[in-house]
């Protein structure tokens, strides 16, 4: 019975801040915080969806009161934002974050950026890898690059959505070597099965989606986009060894409130989200959801945000995306 | 066999039918309440299943799963709302069904059809769960566009009177879609600089807007001028359907199994499609398709025993190559990766143990909810003894409180009543709903994968036409539309010659109805 006196609880919560009903006097609300539930916004379905269920979880075992997700999908992310961001800036309403902030902001459909909210801290980090087909006999990024180029024609490479990360770190990995593409933007989670289908020569997409292919050797995994080897679900190399120098793309993950939460509230939060993140059960839930813990404070997770956000901002401009120059 | 027997053991163990029975009860609700749907439920019951053990934990996911899809025909057939967008094709004849009296048949049919055509989905996956995951994937952008198409063509048969009234509202369903943010670009399209707008039309919300409003306004209104309402309250009695009504409809379960299955197995497709489709070919192989729309028993058993082989088809994708088709399946996935199962191939040979497991507990799970629905029905249709008027509130609120639950969105509540208003016009202007539930269903699909194709082939109209599926299905929408318009036409001209003979009012009454 517990889930549906959950949804009660979430319906009447999400119901009474909607109406503008919170009346909740903000002096008490600082001392013992939190006096009631803190609604934790999710802005998209599937993985992302599900780990951040696992870290409410987690986080509700270190706070007096618990911990819920409330799934406000839409817009790329743009409605949880601005959800967020209009909401009282009292720890109530936190936002499950992503790099989504700065590609939404620069696709032109957020009217304010990531400083409309204060981090409490990162809780980790996601790293695409390239794959192609087994039967395609590309065994390394070179010799997909070297083949692509002697067969002077484009490459065909299934990535999330245009505008989105996978996207933007797929034009920074073939910018740098120099291949002509067509983006084949597909759902999240169908690119695999179109590369199976041997419509598209390649995709960008997370390790866990191909786990199950590279060990019956039907697909290839190339390479991973950030600099630094991380561990994944699929054991390959980083681009930027294989042959794409310099290439560093990595979407973070993590908590934020409205800008103006005091930041006693904020260093609470942070602390159970540590508590959480490096709890053993969270550690395993993510290794098999194919996600990288990684916990930062509030301070170095805002330095790292506000680092990407002007990396993001400069790549979309690159690649035409960059509606707020 | 020791591996099944294990297998066997461990998914009858207490733990697991508690856990599929408490599934199937939230799944059930979910399914019936129209605005929260199985996929909801799934999220909902997911944060249960990380501490319990494999087995329980996946057969609460399979069993809120199946319950899901199995509620949403009793809101369907009692009060001519669908529970979820799947049982939107089973209002049809269901809800006619309940007004003769024979609600319960109507729920016990939808039930029963919709256990066979799981189990029947289930055989299909067990034999060929391989080479099925293998068509499924042969199934790209532009397959998937031309089998989009030849869904929209099932108008003609849902337009009623007027091919041109149902086509107006399959075209105002797309235009619908088109609020919002475009799926390809991100662009935002009749927002008017509103971030809130960006959420655009949700299916669900349009849904309820269409069939539960309009039905709550016309019995205010009946109420309001003081009349008696002719909805069939005195029979509600429990009435199960008989074996030899379910031995007569054989070929149309086989036949709306298969649909289901083969739809289900294609990801971004689901099961709206699939129970459209199999209506629409029922209609089409019957000997009698004017009963349809009517109070036709096979109007209920094609779209319930579809829709619930769609379950059984969509896992094939999963099972087999740990792709989800859906956002249910999705769930699903989540649920079996975090306790360590990692659905794809190499699951049959290491670890066939949970695959037998699977494949016990889609059986039990059918098994549950069949049976809780049977029992459930003699509750169910007391809703029917309610005064309509009071009902009518009650559908309201939960109007409400269904379209706010989706997205926790006011703005959807607002879309809701909107659509609702305009629907309720519509009607009155005999224009019928469900096409435009089809282009709901179908639009955002049609222009994604329409789209993706043209962007794979660099603005090449030829890529619709070039594989075999996509041609296949481009023949079979065009040739229900020409056998519609022959039809249609051949009607007008004898309806043309009735009137020129006005001494016979049977032929005219004929063409009208």
């Amino acid at each position: 019975m517990t889930t549906k006196r959950d949804f009660t609880e979430r319906v009447g919560l999400s119901a009474a801040a909607a109406l503008g009903l919170m009346l909740v006097p903000m002096e008490a609300a600082r001392a013992d915080f939190p006096e009631k539930q803190v609604e934790m916004v999710t802005l998209f379905g599937g993985p992302a969806q599900t780990i951040s269920q696992v870290l409410a979880d987690m986080m509700s075992k270190n706070l007096p009161k618990p911990v819920i997700t409330v799934s406000r999908p839409g817009g790329g992310g743009a409605i949880g934002y601005t959800y967020t961001q209009a909401a009282a800036p009292d720890g109530y309403t936190i936002v499950f974050n992503s790099s989504s902030i700065s590609t939404v902001y620069y696709q032109g459909n957020l009217p304010f950026d990531y400083k409309a909210f204060a981090p409490i801290a990162q809780i980790g980090v996601e790293v695409p890898v390239l794959a192609v087909r087994a039967d395609s006999g590309w065994k390394d990024l070179k010799s997909m690059v070297d083949a692509t180029k002697a067969a002077n024609k484009k490459l065909r490479v299934g990535i999330s959505g245009l505008g989105s990360f996978t996207h933007l770190a797929s034009a920074a990995l073939f910018n740098r070597v120099g291949l002509q593409v067509i983006y084949i933007p597909y759902g999240e989670g169908r690119a695999p099965a179109e590369l199976l289908g041997g419509r598209i020569d390649a995709a960008l997409q997370w390790s866990s989606q191909f786990a199950p292919h590279v060990k019956a050797g039907t697909i290839n995994v190339l390479c991973m986009t950030s600099k630094a080897k991380v561990e994944l679900a699929v054991e390959t190399v980083t681009c930027d060894s294989a042959g794409a120098a310099g290439l560093d793309q990595t979407i973070w993950r993590g908590l934020a409130a409205p800008a103006g939460t005091p930041p006693e509230v904020i260093a609470k939060l942070e602390e159970a989200t540590k508590k959480a993140v490096e709890s053993p059960e969270f550690v395993k839930a993510a290794q098999n959801l194919g996600f990288n813990p990684l916990f930062k404070s509030a301070k170095e997770f805002g330095a790292a945000v506000a680092a990407e956000d002007k990396e993001i901002g400069e790549l979309m401009t690159e690649l035409g995306l960059n509606k707020k120059k | 066999m020791d591996i099944f027997l294990h297998a066997l053991a461990e998914s009858l163990s207490w733990q697991s039918v508690a856990a599929t029975f408490f599934g199937a009860i939230v799944g059930l609700v979910f399914g019936a309440i129209p605005g929260l749907t199985y996929s909801m439920a799934l999220a909902m019951v997911l944060p249960i299943t990380f501490t319990m053990s494999n087995t329980p934990a996946i057969a609460m996911l399979l069993g809120t799963y199946i319950g899901g899809m199995t509620g949403g025909a009793v809101s369907a057939i009692l009060i001519g709302v669908p529970g979820t967008p799947s049982a939107a094709a089973t209002v049809l004849d269901g809800e006619k069904m309940a007004r003769q009296g024979k609600a319960s048949i109507a729920i016990g049919i939808a039930t029963i059809s919709g256990c066979i055509g799981g189990v029947l989905s289930l055989m299909v996956m067990l034999v060929s769960v391989d080479a099925l995951a293998r068509v499924a994937i042969s199934f790209g952008p532009a397959e998937i566009t031309a089998l989009v198409v030849f869904g929209l063509s099932t108008i003609c048969g849902l337009s009623g009177g007027s091919l041109v009234k149902g086509l107006i509202g399959g075209v105002i369903g797309l235009m619908l879609m088109n609020i919002g943010q475009d799926p390809i670009d991100a662009v935002p399209r009749f927002t008017f600089g509103f971030t809130t707008m960006l959420q655009g039309v949700d299916l669900l919300v349009a849904m309820i807007g269409l069939f539960a409003v309009p039905h709550v306004v016309s019995v205010l209104a009946t109420y309001w001028r003081g009349k008696e309402l002719h909805i069939q309250t005195g029979d509600v009695r429990t009435e199960m359907p008989s074996f030899r009504l379910l031995i007569s409809q054989k070929w149309n379960f086989l036949r709306s199994a298969a649909i289901g299955t083969i739809v289900g197995a294609i990801p971004g497709t689901g099961g709206p499609i699939a129970a459209f489709l199999a209506y629409d070919q029922a209609k089409r192989w019957s000997k009698t398709p004017e009963t349809f729309g009517k109070g036709e028993v096979a109007g209920v058993v094609a779209p319930e025993a579809s829709n619930h082989a769609v379950t059984g088809g969509a896992m094939i994708p999963l099972i087999g190559l740990g792709i989800p088709g859906d956002p249910a399946t999705a769930i699903i996935l989540g649920g079996l990766l975090i306790h360590g199962i990692q659905p794809g191939p190499l699951l049959f040979m290491e670890k066939p143990d949970v695959i037998s497991s699977i494949y016990i507990l889609f059986v039990l799970a059918y098994a549950i909810t069949t049976l809780i629905q049977l029992f459930g029905v003699r509750v169910f249709v007391k809703a029917l003894s309610i005064p309509p008027h009071l009902m009518a509130i009650g559908i309201l609120v939960m109007c409400v409180i269904g379209s706010f639950a989706i997205r926790n969105s006011l703005f959807d509540v607002g879309v809701m009543c909107i659509v609702g208003f305009i629907a309720y016009w519509l009607i009155k202007a005999q224009i019928p709903v469900t096409p435009i539930l089809l282009g709901l269903v179908l639009g955002p699909t049609l222009e994604r994968e329409s789209r993706t194709a043209l962007i794979m082939s660099e603005g090449d109209m030829s890529i619709f036409v070039t594989s075999g599926p996509a041609l296949a299905f481009w023949v079979l929408a065009v040739v229900i539309v020409a056998g519609q318009f022959i039809a249609s036409m051949r009607e007008r001209k004898a309806a043309r010659t009735a009137l020129a003979k006005p001494n016979e009012p049977a032929a005219i009454q004929e063409t009208t109805a």
